[in-house]
């Protein structure tokens, strides 16, 4: 389980995270959603310790070490591997810095989605830059996946794709936390929704239990919130 | 530590081509230098020898015998020394600063490898010394060899030959890079360690708090300059040491500046620096 | 399978597999999907898919025993019913549609039965 409890982060006077708790827990897609563009990334990054935050996060219990990165993985929304590699580089210096690294789950991924182990970072579109991405992200046998807006800008065709990928690949028994403003894509994939707003938590709930108690879909809900 | 190797290897690959091209720049500008200022010296000294009517024997007695400090002296020669300084005093700002920037952030891939902060910080400390130390014996091992075709390019009769350490004792810039003793070799690469922990830590402050890091940044290098300076400040003021008194203290300063500035800056990295 | 976001899923996966047993694609005793293949064929959520699979053993439909695949039900009974309740829900809708047109029982069946007869033969000239 993933445990945030009341981080706050602030940039200037600009109040990025005030008093965010939530936790995610193994085995379930977590889902921060949040229509301005404020807090989500930060959120990801400061459970990853990638930027300073005041509060604590918790991963089972403990508190990050650079051990945790075997067990915790982010896929950001950007390329994370140097333009001037191959994508067979990429994957060698995975499997070289982590022991976690799965190289069937990689060949697996590759052949799903069509990619090349000879092409070249720098020259991938915006879509098969995401799955690369991902495709680096999954095939650590990690515990827990931040994946930050992985529908931005990325064609019809690639998002479907990627939607599948979640479904066979991604969850199994891994703690996923996502963030989104398009929640289209994968809105019946997700066990809890987070909505921020302003860097706050405005409501969490469970989907399914949403949908059974009250009948409503997320978008629904989203309305409700974002637009009272 | 086999991540720390690998992250080393991976530092210094990355930096490969700009590296080797500095290294062909030496050794074609210095062997250019060798050929064609050993060739204009010769012209020179037969045009003057034809002029004042001179033998070769009364010109060696009258201006001297040629010999290799005319060539360590022209630009050719230096001028790929400091080129490849210039290089990697440069790169000691973008070997941090290209993984924030561009399209690809790779400061993201970094931070989150399964190894310690220290160890990256350490790794590209250590990808930079290693440059410099390669640049280093890469010039050790081709000044003999640049000496050997000098001695041969000129007549014996003119020649006044130098062994390779003269020429290093000889010379300001060779003997800053190539220390003939290990006092020498303290100095020169313990401050350059010195200066180099001290900008990485700069950098980090600039990365943690930007524009105020910037202020921090700067503050820290004075402070640090003025703390090792302080022995010599304090002869300014007319409170004066013995020579290896001065030496002492500054290597003692110099120690624990290094040992605080990897300190923070590895601390900064790993609790303060924002992606 | 069409998902609808403001029902719950899993109970859409339910309805999926009583239409799959209605149509006879699933049969009496049949081994079904483990919930992960059911996942990633229905490009669902395996909770949803677990929490699916322990509806519908609550229901009847289906059976697990240690460490075996979970099964079809054998008992025709609970087949039927399935069958029955679909009829019943198609039928539901039907009426729902057509009752505000007000058309008598006679002319209403009368249409039916053509509709239906046409629409067999189309299928099977296919």
């Amino acid at each position: 389980m993933i445990e945030v409890k009341k981080i706050s982060k602030n940039y200037g006077r600009k109040k990025i995270l005030d008093d965010v708790s939530f936790t995610a827990n193994k085995g379930e897609v977590t889902c921060l959603i949040g229509i301005n563009g404020v807090g989500k990334t930060t959120t990801l990054k400061a459970i990853m310790g990638l930027t300073p935050y005041k509060g604590e996060i918790l991963i089972d219990d403990q508190k990050m070490t650079k051990d945790s990165y075997e067990k915790i993985t982010f896929i950001p929304d950007a390329p994370t591997m140097l333009p001037q590699m191959t994508i067979k580089q990429a994957m060698v210096f995975m499997s070289d810095f982590y022991t976690s690294w799965n190289p069937e789950r990689a060949n697996q991924l590759m052949g799903f989605f069509k990619l090349k182990e000879e092409n070249r970072i720098s020259e991938l579109s915006k879509g098969n830059t995401a799955k690369l991405n991902l495709m680096l992200g999954l095939s650590l046998d990690v515990d827990y996946v931040l994946m930050d807006e992985p529908f931005s800008g990325i064609d019809m065709f690639s998002r479907e794709q990627i939607a599948d990928v979640f479904a066979s690949h991604l969850i199994e028994d891994r703690g996923v936390i996502i963030t989104t403003h398009e929640i289209g894509d994968i809105e019946h994939l997700i066990d809890k929704v987070i909505l921020l707003d302003n860097g706050s938590v405005l409501k969490e709930f469970n989907t399914e239990e949403m949908r059974e108690e009250e009948g409503k879909s997320v978008v629904d809900v989203m309305r409700e919130v974002y637009q009272s | 530590m086999m991540r720390y190797i690998k992250l080393v290897n991976f530092e210094i690959n990355r930096f490969s081509k700009i590296y080797l091209s500095l290294l062909l720049i030496t050794l074609v500008s210095q062997f250019a230098g060798v050929i064609i200022v050993t060739k204009s010296l010769l012209n020179d000294a037969r045009d003057i020898m034809k002029e004042e009517r001179l033998s070769e024997a009364a010109y060696i007695t009258n201006y001297g015998g040629i010999d290799f400090n005319h060539i360590a002296n022209s630009l050719l020669f230096v001028g790929p020394i400091a080129l490849s300084a210039v290089a990697l005093i440069f790169y000691i700002f973008l070997i941090w600063y290209r993984d924030w920037f561009g399209k690809n952030t790779f400061i993201y891939r970094l931070l989150i490898l399964p190894t310690s902060r220290l160890s990256i910080y350490l790794s590209k400390a250590t990808s930079i010394f290693l440059m410099v130390l390669g640049l280093i014996a890469f010039q050790i091992i081709i000044l003999p060899m640049e000496n050997a075709l000098f001695n041969s390019n000129v007549p014996e009769a003119l020649l006044s030959e130098m062994s390779i350490s003269t020429i290093t004792i000889a010379n300001p810039i060779l003997s800053l890079i190539i220390p003939s003793t290990f006092t020498q070799f303290l100095i020169s690469y313990g401050i350059g360690l010195m200066i180099m922990s001290i900008l990485f830590t700069a950098i980090m402050f600039e990365r943690s708090f930007r524009i105020k890091g910037i202020i921090m940044g700067l503050l820290y290098c004075g402070i640090a300059a003025v703390l090792f300076l302080a022995p010599v400040l304090m002869e300014i003021g007319n409170f004066y040491f013995y020579p290896n008194e001065l030496f002492g203290m500054m290597l003692a300063i110099g120690i624990i500046l290094t040992g605080l500035s990897v300190w923070l800056g590895a601390w900064l990295l790993k609790n303060r620096v924002t992606v | 399978m069409n998902v609808n976001t403001r029902e719950p899923v899993y109970l859409q996966v339910v309805r999926h597999f009583k239409e799959q047993i209605a149509i006879g694609n699933f049969v009496a005793g049949q081994e079904i999907p483990s919930r992960r293949e059911l996942a990633a064929s229905l490009n669902i959520n395996p909770n949803t898919a677990q929490k699916a699979y322990k509806e519908m053993e609550e229901q009847g439909l289906i059976h697990t025993e240690r460490n075996f695949p979970s099964q079809i039900t054998t008992n025709e009974t609970i087949l039927q019913v399935v069958r029955q309740e679909l009829i019943l829900a198609a039928v539901d809708t039907f009426v729902d549609a057509i009752r505000p047109i007000n058309v008598p029982v006679d002319e209403l069946l009368r249409v039916v039965k053509e509709k239906y007869s046409e629409e067999i033969r189309e299928e099977e000239e296919k």
